[in-house]
């Protein structure tokens, strides 16, 4: 689904150059977990951002669902964004001022679906991660964990094919980090692919595949045994 | 992005800051009320302006003695306070042989002090033919105008303007009474109807009438006439009738040479056609006057535009980020700014329309009693328009630099 080859991104800061991926190689197959991991600078952002289209490399390929994303406009890449992608940030980032409704409605208003047809997907969304009581309710005014849980809401809305989530439980307290944590594993076990960037190791123990990246470059790129780790993650938590 | 759905996100992000909304809105709203106001009391001064001229009667044309040497909107000399005693009864009977012309109708007139018991007033005073109260509408509403024979008997007779009745008489019915006009007995026979002030910034209802004859022989002394005005038949052009009138002069003056006239010709068209052009110069100066306010309204607009843009940077952030291109975010912000806009025009229509009536109310019943209420549909339409393209205008740049925030940038911004 992804493949990634020799990526290079280098960043131009007033003539001064400043390389932050060198080279990095590797591929996501559907309904993999991946844990992208790295102390901060080491290039895991700048990765993130390359793989979900909110930015370009420098150098190298990448393919993703077959398609070479090099080769395409940002208008389609937008697109491409909206039907294929789901993002969870660490702040959030819903409009406060909107109800969790429209929060979660917000990518269908960028695709060719009806306003009519756009109901019950919402309200599915929303009762996916446990939220249908709140559904008319003002989204700034929400707990954090409600937050991040109408932000997964959202990410869902469009079936994509993979969920981008940069930090998830960064702004959490643990049981509501954990929570998050449950429902992405819960969504990877139902199939759906998953990329966490996370530096906190509790979180990375829910992916099944952990990359870590110092530097610019991958260090190391491990498969894990699920359900052990899965265990060990809990039992931090308790 | 549907339309439909960048006009609720327009709404609503508006709805999110009200306050501010309105705010902004206000300066569309001045502006536009001014435009709609301006406009619409530029063409009630226009109207009535134009209303009086066409009220002195119908196809009229006016000789004053002096020339302009050919041009149509300069003053004669006669106006500029300089005597010329070309214009005389030989003239006069040879424009009532032409037969283009139905009515004529010599002028004298002066200054006086008008006396009656211990009243005294300074007035001007006209003397005229019978035929002026046809040709120039005066009618009278006690009494009656003097005839013919009393122009021709040098009688002592004498219309009172309206309001000069009531400041020598009070409450008194003038008719049969005596005036003293320059040492001159003159028996009051009628009272003229309020008429306002004239086209030509003569106070008609502050004038005393006096037969023709007699002005000239006991008040003025003069054998020649200040002006004549002249009924023209309508069954001819009035441009044929004005090259009928310019050539029974230019022959009784014995002149061929146009540059050599010593009179000047003005026909009501062309007295409608110079206060056209000044009541438009008004109209113009007014207009331009909203739209300067509209202008301010819309660089406020933009202001809070463009913070709107950097307080809204993280929300852009996401909008990318969940599929909307450049194109979806510069719509939702343009379309902010026409909603704004357009809002705030259809509201300063409204204020403008309440205030142009208010203005028609208090002018009415104070200033000007011929003062139309004129609500031009062309200042409606242009308001809508103008206040729509304020938002254009004025939405685009801030709406851009919406659209170029790059999202990775604006995600993070805090």
């Amino acid at each position: 689904m992804i493949e990634v080859e020799s990526l290079e991104k280098i960043f131009i800061d007033e003539g001064e150059q400043t390389p932050a991926l060198r080279g990095v190689s590797f591929s996501i197959t559907e309904g993999e977990f991946v844990a992208i991991m790295g102390p901060s600078g080491s290039g895991k952002s700048t990765l993130m951002h390359i793989l979900s289209f909110l930015d370009r490399p420098t150098g190298g390929h990448y393919r993703f669902l077959k398609q070479n994303i090099l080769d395409l406009s940002d208008e389609e890449l937008a697109k491409i964004r909206n039907k294929s992608m789901g993002f969870v940030f660490q702040m959030f980032n819903l409009l406060p001022y909107a109800s969790v409704y429209e929060n979660v409605e917000l990518p269908l208003v960028y695709s060719d679906i009806p306003k009519e047809s756009r109901n019950e997907k919402i309200m599915k969304a929303i009762k996916s991660v446990g939220l249908s009581h709140r559904a008319s309710q003002q989204a700034g005014k929400l707990s954090g964990g409600e937050k991040q849980r109408v932000a997964i809401a959202r990410a869902l809305i469009n079936d994509p094919a993979v969920i981008f989530a940069d930090e998830p439980t960064g702004n959490l307290d643990s049981k509501s980090g954990a929570q998050v944590m449950e429902i992405l594993s819960d969504l990877n076990e139902a199939g759906r692919t998953i990329i966490l960037v996370t530096h906190e190791t509790y979180t990375s123990q829910y992916a099944r595949r952990i990359i870590r990246i110092r530097d610019g470059k991958i260090e190391s790129d491990a498969l894990l045994n699920k359900e052990e780790h899965r265990r060990s993650a809990k039992d931090f938590i308790k | 992005m549907k339309t439909a759905d960048a006009i609720q996100s327009a709404v609503k992000g508006l709805k999110h800051n009200i306050t501010r909304s309105i705010l902004t809105m206000l300066g569309i709203v001045i502006g536009i009320g001014s435009v709609i106001l301006l406009m619409s009391i530029g063409a009630s001064a226009q109207k009535l302006i134009l209303d009086q001229v066409q009220s002195t009667g119908s196809n009229l044309v006016f000789i004053v003695p002096g020339g302009t040497n050919g041009s149509r909107f300069a003053a004669p000399a006669s106006t500029q306070g300089i005597i010329i005693k070309t214009l005389v009864k030989q003239d006069v009977d040879s424009l009532r042989r032409e037969p283009t012309i139905v009515r004529v109708s010599p002028e004298v007139r002066g200054q006086a002090r008008v006396v009656y018991e211990n009243n005294d007033i300074s007035t001007t005073y006209l003397g005229t033919t019978e035929e002026y109260s046809v040709i120039r509408s005066f009618n009278v509403e006690h009494g009656q105008f003097f005839t013919k024979s009393d122009v021709d008997s040098y009688n002592k007779v004498a219309i009172l303007g309206s309001e000069i009745a009531v400041k020598l008489f009070d409450q008194v019915n003038p008719i049969g009474k005596s005036v003293r006009l320059k040492n001159n007995s003159f028996r009051v026979v009628g009272v003229l109807e309020k008429k306002g002030i004239g086209p030509f910034g003569v106070d008609q209802d502050n004038l005393v009438v006096v037969p023709l004859s007699v002005a000239q022989k006991n008040l003025l002394g003069i054998d020649f006439y200040n002006s004549i005005t002249l009924q023209a038949n309508d069954s001819y052009n009035i441009e044929f009738t004005k090259e009928r009138i310019i050539s029974v002069l230019r022959q009784n003056h014995r002149t061929n040479d146009p540059d050599k006239d010593d009179f000047t010709i003005r026909t009501q068209e062309d007295a409608l056609a110079i206060l056209g052009n000044i009541t438009d110069i008004l109209k113009l100066f007014l207009t331009a006057i909203a739209f300067i306010s509209l202008i301010v309204g819309g660089i406020g607009i933009m202001n809070i535009m463009l913070v709107s843009v950097v307080e809204r940077t993280k929300e852009i952030g996401l909008r990318k980020a969940v599929g909307a291109t450049n194109n979806d975010i510069l719509k939702q912000f343009l379309f902010e700014a026409i909603i704004l806009t357009s809002l705030g025009g259809l509201i300063g229509i409204f204020f403008g329309t309440l205030f142009t009536a208010l203005v028609y109310f208090i002018l009415k019943s104070t200033l000007a009693t011929g003062w139309v209420f004129q609500l031009p549909p062309s200042a409606i339409v242009l308001a809508v328009s103008v206040a729509v393209l304020t938002g254009i205008v004025f939405g685009v740049y801030p709406a851009r630099q919406a659209a170029k925030k790059n999202p990775i940038e604006a995600l993070r911004y805090e």
